[in-house]
């Protein structure tokens, strides 16, 4: 079942190409000096791609979807959504941007456990208005049907592992995000759950047209990408993908 | 923004603790709230006990134990006046009416006091609410919760000094003084006073005297009861109740019994010193439950502190998936704002259980009844301890605020 046929009626998020120039992002070791997590003189993710990011632990690949979401900014460089350099808007802007733009899906799924599966796919419209509009529920009850989550009346809490993701998942794109980050979203999931949920997730942003950037190590998943990025292998070298 | 679904998922995630906060936030503000109302209670109830009683005359003593003895029943051995007094003062212009009291016999526990029906009736205010007032000797009209029943006979015992009688239990002491061959017959019934009366037995006050063998103060036994009495002896009481008829006269009255071997006095006037002494004791209680308060919402807060702190990572994700730092901010502020606010409204509610169960304690003892009511000082303590706890719960919501996000999704 495309998206397209879910009831929403409002136009999606039109994805756009998310270019990085010139970043670097340090961190502080255990020692108190600083070490260089990334160094990213050029990439350029076009509309709409649907990219893995690879590398071994610690090569900054959670960093970079920070970067990109906008919860952290480089020390130097720009990160900018098209011709808004996001890196440089004020805290309020950036968190605006990243409500309109941005859906997350996290390798913890990071529910609201005291929460229903509906009231957890619906949170996000709360950061914005005061009320859950009845196209809302209806596509928030739709994306649960189309995660395969039957009853929406069942909290967070005693839901399975694969369960929790796909909520997570229909959470994330509840608002109709051109730009999806998935940090390691199949890695806390047995192999038939990840399968499944890569699968989802991939769909998803597909039928939506949004621009989809996975950190993984999970090769199934990667392998349902357009592109993977090493990201130890970014270092230095400029970067364009071609969509 | 609609941070209640959030807020609601904070307190479910709580639970036992919340309950806890509340519980704690509650017997803070309701101790605060039981002594203030208390001692207000107190003093209205025994203010309106000694309403009917303008200006007290006794022999020279203490006022306080006179107006405990004579206002509020508590027995204790009075020195007596002359009775010629009643006399004299009937007489004076300046007097609207007078009666005296006598007591010192008991039966089933409840005081007997003999007086005259001026007294009984509260100078005319009150009817009976059974049966009539008493019009000979031997007749007694009863206290709102006396037990007995009308038509009932009553016998009277001696009171002994030191000993507390039950009302309504006739124990051995009261037993084994009893007065044989004298008796009442109750004939009527008082309306509740909400004062030590009603556990009274009012008889008139020559059957008091005859049981004592001191003669009903009248030259014959025809001359029926009250006042004047004509005797040519007219025996003691320990105290005269006096109603002037105008301030002026009263202080007139005063300053003229003070001496000469008699004590006059506004029973207001010792009410109003042992106010301030109860006023004092209220003070340092209203100061030690603030502090008691104080501590409260301290241990409170650094709970929610730690509470906050715990929850990085949740706020952090609700940051990471669009939410303004603001919804973050209400959020914990909320929470901990409805906690300390519902703490305070059951407060008021177990507040006015534990006025009312004190209350109920102190009406068994004395027979004063104790009207609880919640007025604006109580309310605006409460207020203001809700307004302290909800700015000082912007402290850790405005740590929640400030907190770096990817810190908190790396937890």
């Amino acid at each position: 079942m495309p998206v397209s046929a879910l009831p929403d009626g409002a136009a999606q998020a039109a994805a756009k190409p998310l270019h990085l120039h010139g970043v670097r992002l340090d961190h502080r070791g255990g020692d108190g000096r600083p070490f260089r997590v990334l160094d990213i003189p050029d990439l350029t993710i076009p509309a709409g791609a649907r990219v893995g990011l690879r590398g071994p632990s610690g090569s900054g690949k959670t960093s970079l979807l920070h970067l990109i979401a906008g919860l952290i900014v480089p020390d130097a460089g720009s990160v900018a959504w098209d011709a808004k350099a996001v890196s440089s808007l004020p805290i309020p802007a950036r968190d605006l941007w990243r409500r309109e733009t941005i859906g997350f899906v996290f390798q913890d799924f990071h529910l609201i456990p005291e929460l229903d599966v509906a009231a957890n796919i619906t949170l996000p419209a709360t950061f914005s208005s005061w009320r859950i509009d009845k196209a809302q529920h209806e596509r928030a009850a739709a994306l649960a049907g189309r995660m395969g989550l039957g009853d929406l009346r069942r909290k967070a809490r005693v839901l399975s592992r694969g369960e929790q993701q796909r909520v997570a998942i229909a959470r994330a794109v509840l608002g109709r995000p051109a730009l999806i980050l998935a940090d390691e979203p199949t890695a806390s999931l047995d192999a038939e759950h990840a399968n499944e949920v890569g699968a989802l997730l991939v769909e998803v942003a597909r039928e939506a047209g949004a621009t989809l950037i996975c950190a993984s190590h999970d090769a199934a998943l990667l392998a349902r990408m357009e592109r993977v990025v090493e990201i130890g292998a970014l270092t230095g070298k400029p970067l364009a993908l071609a969509s | 923004m609609n941070p209640f679904p959030m807020v609601w998922a904070d307190i479910r995630a709580l639970r036992w603790t919340a309950l806890a906060i509340v519980t704690l936030v509650a017997l803070a503000v309701a101790i605060g709230v039981a002594i203030g109302a208390q001692e207000r209670a107190l003093r209205r109830s025994s203010a309106a006990a000694a309403e009917d009683f303008d200006l007290l005359i006794g022999a020279p003593g203490s006022q306080t134990q006179l107006v405990m003895s004579s206002i509020y029943l508590q027995p204790d051995a009075i020195p007596l006046i002359d009775g010629r007094l009643l006399n004299t003062l009937a007489k004076d212009e300046r007097v609207a009416a007078v009666a005296p009291i006598a007591f010192g016999d008991i039966s089933r526990g409840y005081v007997i006091v003999g007086t005259t029906a001026d007294l009984v009736s509260r100078w005319g205010r009150l009817k009976p609410s059974e049966g009539r007032f008493f019009a000979g000797e031997g007749e007694a009209v009863l206290g709102a919760d006396v037990s007995y029943k009308l038509g009932e006979t009553i016998e009277p015992s001696h009171g002994v000094l030191g000993h507390a009688a039950k009302p309504g239990q006739v124990d051995e002491e009261e037993a084994g003084h009893r007065h044989e061959g004298h008796g009442y017959v109750a004939v009527g019934r008082l309306p509740r006073l909400g004062s030590p009366w009603d556990r009274a037995i009012l008889v008139p006050v020559e059957n008091v005297w005859e049981v004592h063998g001191l003669g009903n103060g009248h030259a014959s036994e025809e001359a029926g009861i009250g006042l004047p009495f004509d005797g040519q002896k007219i025996p003691g009481v320990p105290a005269i109740v006096v109603k002037p008829r105008s301030v002026a006269g009263a202080y007139q009255l005063r300053a003229q019994y003070r001496q000469g071997g008699t004590m006059a006095f506004f029973p207001a006037e010792v009410l109003v010193t042992l106010y301030r002494a109860l006023g004092d004791v209220r003070d340092v209680l209203v100061v030690a439950s603030v502090l008691n308060a104080v501590l409260i919402l301290a241990a409170v807060l650094l709970l929610l502190v730690a509470v906050a702190g715990l929850r990085r990572r949740r706020y952090a994700v609700l940051r990471a998936l669009g939410a303004p730092r603001a919804y973050v901010l209400l959020v914990v502020w909320l929470g901990m704002a409805l906690l300390i606010g519902a703490g305070c409204l059951s407060g008021l509610a177990v507040g006015a259980v534990f006025t009312r169960a004190v209350s109920g304690l102190v009406e068994a003892q004395t027979g004063l009844r104790l009207a609880f009511s919640l007025e604006s000082r109580e309310m605006l303590q409460v207020l203001l301890l809700f307004a302290i706890g909800s700015v000082v719960s912007l402290l850790p919501a405005l740590m929640s605020y400030r907190a770096p996000v990817v810190a908190g999704l790396r937890e």
